[in-house]
């Protein structure tokens, strides 16, 4: 063959791309059995490589793990360049950034702040803690004391309607005495925004609307889809608020207990009487911390209730254990958020060039910090794809926010850890932790129904949590 | 997308010194009103339907506003005419990142294209064989009566040019010419196609080792061998320099040019006929070309420090993807901007650099030669900018082409398009069948 004819055969093969390769959409990526991955290719040195692509795969939502675990061995900071973004996700990493606060700041870049506006979530350093100690002291301590019996008689109100056959909750077959009733929908949806809602010192018409609010707004963050609809939502919220905000400037109001004595202002009226730099804070301002407080308020309980249920569920010895002994509800509720958190990390922009695991990475670039792979991290919990509320190794003690890493336990990074630990932590562990266990004591031999659940690319297994929460639990029970 | 010869804006804030770059305490807040949904999906413009029609859904951000966000891509999108072209020339608040840096190879080499010498044999070795590598290629096919003008001739062209300038014996052609697209298209997204692309560049450096040694001990008239000898501060040029040197360089525009220039004549009749009649309106369809149908479509930017431009505040790193494509298509610029008109009298016919106004008109803007040339047209002491020798170049093939193959025209039944193959990648046409 000739110069030209040989020239022409090698360019011709090198511009061919199969589809494959040219497509930046969703590929379909093989269902592989959990805790495999599928293969993506190898360097010449045998290490896997990572296509991006797989992040928003849905086999990577149903089986993440291997994949965190290549990432975690050979790329600790893998460069994205198709989302032009970082990924870490090692718990050791993940936990120095997240105590930067110098380093790697949270300042506005605009994921969260365009739908729920200008909350803490992107701010640093005094401007941040100001923000957050503004109301994120009455979601602790004795604050959240004296709010206990509210919400202990929230979820008995709650409880109450399932053996209550007009309440169309639950499902009553008389002959075997068993009910059957969808968690996520009798119970789980329901509580956290009941307490919320409480909390602030809604009305309780708000509870129809708070569904509509946080489901859109959270689905409004970082520009998808549906981020029409959360600044729809986020609107409606500022309309709602706005009239309310107004009405407590003048009268403030309590929670009272059941002999009618004031136990504590609800946060709104919290803050419209809160002065800061010599001024009240005005009705933006107001708007955009309920607007966090509704957005991280809902969904991230409800996740943890149903995924702690599901995973008790599936390991009998220890859903006996923890009906024999309460404490351990604390020690479930840890383990379940380490191992399934509704919440997958959080973003930080680095403010200076910086180099990690030898990637230089300029200033300014978008760095996802995965909780879900650092909470997988093998280096931090052995085994850590086995759901075990007896692990030596995780710290399940009151939660605090200098993260806990000492005696070779480490707490679990659902909530972080730093100064932007979720400030919801406390009252999301007591909704989670109280709900559960009152609820533990209303039913008995407790089932899930298998055959309404999502199964496993198998057919017969359950389907695993993967990222984030299930959808819906169907529970079999009888009345305890 | 690529990169600029500009080595300055290359170094990170921390190696520039810049004490600027830090920790920013005060707050800024913007929020978006609920307002009339954007024009496209976040992510659209990443998908099949960017890739098989880009100029739509860029009309559609054009009208839109200045600037868009892109959400999932983490980028901004610039579309008007007067931004990318004032974004293209700051360089003091946005930054080119190399295709080293892509690859995270920041250490690797380093890159000549600035060094006069360097500069000058390659613009004599382009001159040089720009007409007998023409010659050579139609004269392959001229028997034939038909052929695939981008198969055939467009796409490899570019290479023999290249591979002759640097000083590569024709045997090694092929070989370099696979290594050398490979090296090219590794540096984006896809991890397979990184670790070819790295794979190729390791074998490129062996390949080149013995050569630049050869060329050192009996210099030739190539461009290797004024690598080979270049006096330069630090050790002596190497192979790494070499392959750093090619790979931060381009050929897309040559190889996109050709083969959009002739797609769209044989497509516009009319417009070649008064082509063939008049040969001095060849470069101007070339210059039309890359108005009407730049190959290289976009060109990445990455903010230098916060920014506020375009109504929107633009974060310290913040991609920002300048699109040529749109800019050229903006209707406050050009009359009838989708028309195909060589010749046209609203754009400039010198200095096409898009940032340059001479004769108060605007150019079509082709981001693949980089930032502008702060030097006159006709500098003194070295040779001509980039663009304009690219321009020469494809010009000269053309007319080549039409000397050799007169009667050329589109094979009949044919519908040849222009599409990108891969997200970032160029927007051309890869399959014209002609007859002659």
């Amino acid at each position: 063959m000739s110069l030209t004819e040989n020239l022409k055969r090698v360019v011709g093969q090198a511009f061919e791309i199969d589809a494959e390769r040219a497509s930046t959409e969703q590929v379909e990526f093989p269902l592989m059995p959990l805790g495999t991955p599928c293969d993506m290719g190898h360097d010449d040195n045998g290490v896997p490589l990572i296509d991006p692509r797989i992040f928003g795969s849905r086999e990577f939502q149903r089986n993440p793990y291997p994949y965190y675990h290549i990432m975690q061995d050979h790329y600790p900071v893998f460069h994205d360049k198709l989302n032009n973004s970082y990924f870490v996700t090692r718990y050791a990493d993940i936990n120095d950034a997240y105590f930067d606060g110098l380093g790697f700041n949270t300042i506005p870049k605009g994921s969260s702040n365009h739908v729920l506006g200008n909350t803490q979530l992107e701010l640093s350093g005094i401007e941040h803690s100001r923000r957050r100690n503004l109301y994120g002291r009455h979601l602790v301590g004795s604050a959240l004391t004296k709010r206990f019996g509210a919400i202990c008689k929230m979820a008995n109100d709650m409880i109450d309607a399932w053996f209550d056959p007009a309440s169309g909750m639950s499902e009553f077959e008389p002959s075997t005495g068993k009910y059957v009733i969808e968690l996520g929908r009798a119970f789980a949806n329901e509580f956290p925004i009941r307490v919320v809602c409480q909390v602030l010192g809604f009305p309780d018409e708000a509870q129809d609307r708070f569904f509509y609010w946080y489901k859109n707004m959270m689905g409004g963050i970082g520009g998808r889809d549906f981020e029409q609809k959360g600044l729809m939502a986020r609107q409606d919220l500022e309309d709602f608020v706005g009239e309310i905000v107004e009405q407590r400037r003048t009268s403030p109001q309590y929670l009272l207990d059941d002999n009618g004595n004031q136990v504590a202002p609800d946060i709104i009226s919290e803050l419209c009487q809160t002065v800061i730099d010599g001024d009240y804070l005005s009705t933006e301002e107001i708007t955009s911390n309920i607007a966090l407080i509704v957005g991280g308020g809902g969904e991230t309980t409800r996740g943890a209730i149903l995924n702690m249920w599901y995973l008790l569920l599936q390991h009998p010895d220890q859903m006996a254990a923890v009906l024999a002994d309460d404490a351990l509800w604390d020690a479930a509720f840890h383990e379940t958020l380490r191992h399934s958190s509704s919440i997958g990390g959080q973003p930080r922009h680095n403010t200076f060039d910086i180099e990690m695991h030898g990637i230089k990475i300029p200033a300014g670039s978008l760095m996802h910090m995965v909780d879900w792979a650092a909470n997988h991290d093998p280096r931090v919990f052995t085994d850590p794809e086995k759901f075990d509320i007896f692990r030596n190794d995780l710290y399940t003690e009151k939660i605090v926010r200098a993260g806990y890493r000492k005696e070779g336990k480490c707490n679990h990074m659902a909530f972080g850890v730093g100064p932007h630990l979720c400030p919801g932590a406390w009252i999301s562990h007591q909704e989670a932790s109280i709900g559960s266990n009152i609820m533990s004591k209303r039913v008995k031999n407790v089932r899930i129904v298998e055959e309404r659940m999502p199964k496993d690319i198998d057919g017969v297994s359950l389907a695993p949590i993967g990222l984030g929460a299930i959808n819906e639990l169907w529970l079999e029970f009888e009345k305890a | 997308m690529t990169y600029s010869s500009d080595n300055e804006n290359d170094t990170l804030a921390s190696e520039r010194g810049d004490d600027e770059a830090g920790y920013r305490s005060y707050e800024v807040f913007q929020r978006e009103r609920v307002g009339a949904p954007p024009p496209v999906k976040p992510g659209q413009m990443r998908t099949q339907d960017y890739l098989d029609d880009p100029y739509s859904l860029l009309a559609k951000l054009r009208a839109y506003g200045p600037a868009w966000r892109d959400w999932p891509g983490n980028c901004f999108w610039v579309t008007h005419y007067n931004d990318v072209t004032s974004v293209l020339t700051d360089s003091a608040n946005f930054a080119v990142r190399s295709k080293r840096w892509h690859y995270h190879l920041t250490d690797f080499g380093r890159d000549l294209r600035n060094q006069v010498p360097v500069l000058t044999a390659q613009a004599k070795g382009i001159d040089d064989n720009a007409r007998p590598a023409a010659e050579e290629l139609l004269g392959a096919i001229a028997k034939n009566g038909a052929a695939d003008l981008v198969a055939d001739f467009a796409a490899p062209y570019p290479l023999v040019v290249l591979g002759r300038t640097i000083g590569i014996p024709d045997a090694d052609l092929p070989q370099f010419a696979d290594r050398y697209l490979r090296m090219q298209r590794g540096w984006r997204w896809h991890p397979t196609n990184q670790d070819a692309g790295k794979r190729a560049m390791r074998e490129l450096v062996d390949y080149f080792t013995p050569l630049l040694d050869s060329r050192r001990a009996q210099p030739q008239d190539d461009w290797l061998s004024a690598v080979a000898t270049l006096e330069i501060d630090g050790p002596p040029t190497n192979a790494r320099d070499v392959v750093a040197t090619l790979l931060e360089g381009d050929h897309e525009t040559l190889h996109g040019a050709l083969a959009n220039m002739w797609m769209l004549l044989l497509t516009h009749p009319e417009q070649l006929e008064s082509v063939r009649g008049e040969r001095r309106l060849v470069k101007y369809a070339y210059l039309e070309t890359v108005r009407h149908s730049t190959p290289v479509i976009s060109a990445d930017r990455f903010a230098r420090r916060e920014v506020e431009r375009f109504g929107l505040l633009i974060p310290e790193g913040a991609l920002v993807i300048c699109s040529a494509g749109a800019a050229n298509r903006d209707e406050h610029i050009f009359n009838d901007p989708d028309d195909f008109i060589v010749g046209r009298k609203d754009l400039v016919q010198r200095e096409p650099r898009g940032q340059y106004r001479a004769d108060g008109l605007p150019s079509g803007i082709t981001p693949a030669l980089g930032t502008p040339s702060k030097y006159p047209a006709l500098p003194v002491g070295r040779p001509r900018s980039l663009y304009a020798i690219a321009r020469d170049t494809a010009t000269t093939a053309s007319q080549t082409l039409l000397e050799m193959l007169p009667k050329i025209k589109l094979a009949s039944g044919a519908s040849p398009t222009m599409k990108c193959k891969a997200w970032g990648e160029m927007h051309a046409c890869w399959q014209l069948p002609v007859t002659f």
